[in-house]
């Protein structure tokens, strides 16, 4: 087992490098990091005016274009070949120094920090729900399987799974926020209460899919379980079904959801910048997409790192979970 | 070759493969397994039924080809949207602004007043030819380097199985902001990325079919019969590792194609006046007093699109069911 576990470290670890590699170079090689920082100047051939070669054509001498260049180069590292600025930022990063932001000199750490904690609330959130959502349905639907009720929930779920979630959002929220109004259609943060209240509808429409797909999983497991023989004595010993349900036959029938669980926080997590777009949430998501549209370098790649790093811990630690759910994986 | 040797529906021939050795290795097989259950599982698709019996599977049934019907219809008019007789999708219409659907302007016009019947029908072409691209793109990249891999095991196996593992470290709308980030917003851009994002999944599809096939015998013969690597794999493995991908086809398909949508509702798709996409259409319509006053605008491409992706999830699971696809991925 510590053999084991060792060996997913370091496949961890090499997992951490690859992908912040990837992003880093991807990010320096497809674009260049100077012209966000200065602009036009960055197309300037300082070289050439250094020799003299190419007439400067800055008027003020007090602050010299090259000059100001030179200094961007020097803050952001730009000077130095990729690798070695990759190897200064991994540097940066395990000080806990994510940069500035291009657009307001504002350290990124800041940013990260204000932003996180909503979207952090959201995704619980979603899960909540969906998971509120999908145990009672798939126990109900496995509980008459083939009847009219599961009939129709397996078509229901299949047009959930169907529709975009920018569709569903959009669609909640012109019906329960704005026909019906039972909900904000505006972002309230002033107090807990109003975050959590504003942060329903986009829960929902976050976890209102999954909760399909979870549903569709449990479903069929719970099938499965309610015909083995342990399902069969126990209501031969006459125990109330309920209680062979929930006590008895859900608990096994849980693993194809937990093996979902990692992967669908990545989805949930992809979902989320859209559903932050459109409910108006400041969160992680929107704060990317203002990012990358204003081609805020040190801000897009610190969430990208971070969301990334994030889904590999979490796989991570579900591969782990495995081992201890099924004993198969543990067995000598 | 008969269609009874290209199918591997039999678990206890091949599912299982040999029985597992014992220690390191039948861990890392059971967790390959895991791994691969989980790709499965959290597409979007509904997983395969205990209840159902193999005789509906062999039915495609009447709802599959109304649901292909659709899809012709779409592919159809997104060929041949210049051609059709719908108003300018990019001018402004006969009417004002945000007109409700009539017999002139059947789905009403938008804010700017242009044709949204019009932009609908203009709008499936980005869609479509998005979708279209990356799951070709995402089946010869992904494919050949699964097969690849699963037949060649070892070394070259390990260093695939990494790669596509980083690929899916990065939940796959992130992994496209990073690439279109970067790059001019271009058509070819907007699809290499979605495609970039199909490129692991099917890749490990492919690749454990491969190693399903490997050990059976018909390639044990072409091997002592002499043949070389190349011709194992392109003419042996191949013909019986497309089918399981094949039949995946449309059902990657309606997830590139919500790919291209989302990136579109964040304006981070095709960029450019006469790039009319659905996610975009969507977001147009999405303002708070648009969306009281002139539901139709975002409705109609939403009940479009969401008609389009629901098409390929049923054809798609339908075709899947009718190849029996789970039993092959093992």
């Amino acid at each position: 087992m510590a053999r084991f576990v060792v060996r997913r470290v370091v496949l961890l670890v090499a997992v951490l490098f690859a992908v912040t590699f990837l992003g880093f170079s991807a990010m320096n090689l497809l674009g260049d990091p100077l012209v966000n920082v200065v602009g036009v100047l960055a197309e300037l051939d300082c070289e050439g005016i250094e020799a003299g070669l190419v007439e400067d054509t800055t008027v003020d001498a007090a602050s010299r274009d090259c000059d100001t260049v030179a200094a961007a180069k020097a803050q952001y590292h730009l000077d130095q070949p990729v690798p070695v600025r990759y190897v200064l930022w991994v540097g940066d990063l395990a000080t806990g120094d994510f940069g500035t932001s291009f657009q307001n000199d504002q350290p990124v750490s800041q940013v990260i920090r204000e932003k996180l904690p909503e979207t952090l609330i959201l995704l619980v959130m979603a899960q909540i729900v969906s998971l509120g959502v999908a145990i009672p349905w798939g126990v109900i639907a496995a509980y008459r399987a083939n009847r009219a009720f599961d009939r129709g929930s397996t078509v229901a779920s299949f047009g959930l799974l169907s529709v975009p979630n920018f569709a569903l959002g959009v669609v909640l929220l012109y019906l329960l926020a704005l026909r019906w109004q039972v909900f904000p259609s505006a972002y309230e943060g002033d107090n807990l209460g109003g975050l959590v209240f504003s942060m329903v509808l986009p829960a929902v429409t976050l976890g209102l899919p999954l909760a399909a797909s979870y549903q569709r999983l449990l479903r069929t497991d719970l099938i499965t379980t309610l015909q083995e023989d342990f399902v069969h004595m126990a209501r031969a010993k006459g125990l109330p079904p309920l209680r062979i349900m929930f006590r008895h036959a859900l608990r096994p029938s849980m693993f194809s959801v937990i093996t979902v669980f990692g992967v669908s926080t990545g989805a949930l997590i992809g979902g989320s910048l859209v559903v932050e777009q459109i409910f108006g949430i400041p969160g992680i998501g929107r704060e990317i997409v203002t990012a990358v549209v204003r081609d805020d370098f040190p801000v897009v790649l610190a969430i990208v790192m971070l969301v990334a790093c994030t889904f590999v811990v979490l796989n991570f630690v579900v591969d782990l979970l495995y081992s201890w759910l099924d004993p198969r994986v543990r067995a000598r | 070759m008969t269609a009874d040797d290209r199918k591997t529906g039999n678990p206890t021939a091949s599912g299982e493969g040999p029985v597992p050795r014992k220690g390191r290795a039948s861990r890392e097989r059971l967790l390959w397994r895991f791994r691969i259950l989980r790709l499965v599982r959290s597409s979007r698709v509904p997983d395969d039924d205990p209840t159902e019996d193999a005789a509906v599977r062999r039915r495609l049934g009447f709802s599959f080809w109304l649901a292909v019907a659709w899809l012709l219809i779409m592919a159809f008019v997104a060929a041949f949207a210049p051609m059709l007789p719908v108003a300018d999708p990019t001018k402004v219409a006969f009417g004002g602004p945000r007109e409700p659907p009539s017999a002139d302007a059947w789905f009403g016009t938008d804010a700017l007043g242009r044709d949204v019947f019009s932009r609908t029908v203009h709008g499936a072409r980005i869609s479509l030819a998005v979708g279209g691209f990356a799951i070709v793109f995402g089946m010869v990249v992904g494919g050949s380097l699964g097969i690849v891999a699963g037949y060649f095991r070892g070394r070259l196996d390990q260093a695939v199985g990494f790669a596509f593992f980083v690929l899916l470290s990065f939940p796959s709308l992130v992994l496209a902001i990073l690439i279109t980030a970067t790059l001019d917003r271009s058509l070819l851009v907007v699809s290499l990325t979605i495609g970039i994002l199909a490129v692991a999944p099917v890749g490990l599809l492919a690749r454990a079919s491969t190693l399903v096939f490997a050990e059976r015998e018909f390639v044990a013969a072409a091997r002592v019969l002499g043949a070389r690597h190349g011709r194992i794999i392109v003419r042996e493995l191949l013909p019986n590792v497309v089918i399981p991908m094949g039949a995946l086809t449309l059902l990657g398909m309606a997830i590139a194609v919500v790919a291209e949508g989302s990136l579109a509702f964040l304006g981070l798709s095709v960029a450019g006046e006469d790039a009319i996409s659905w996610g975009k259409m969507i977001v147009d319509g999405a303002g708070l007093r648009d969306l009281q006053n002139a539901t139709h605008v975002t409705m109609f491409p939403v009940v479009v699109m969401f008609l389009t992706v629901l098409s390929l999830n049923f054809a798609g699971d339908r075709i899947r069911q009718y190849f029996d696809v789970k039993e092959l991925a093992f």
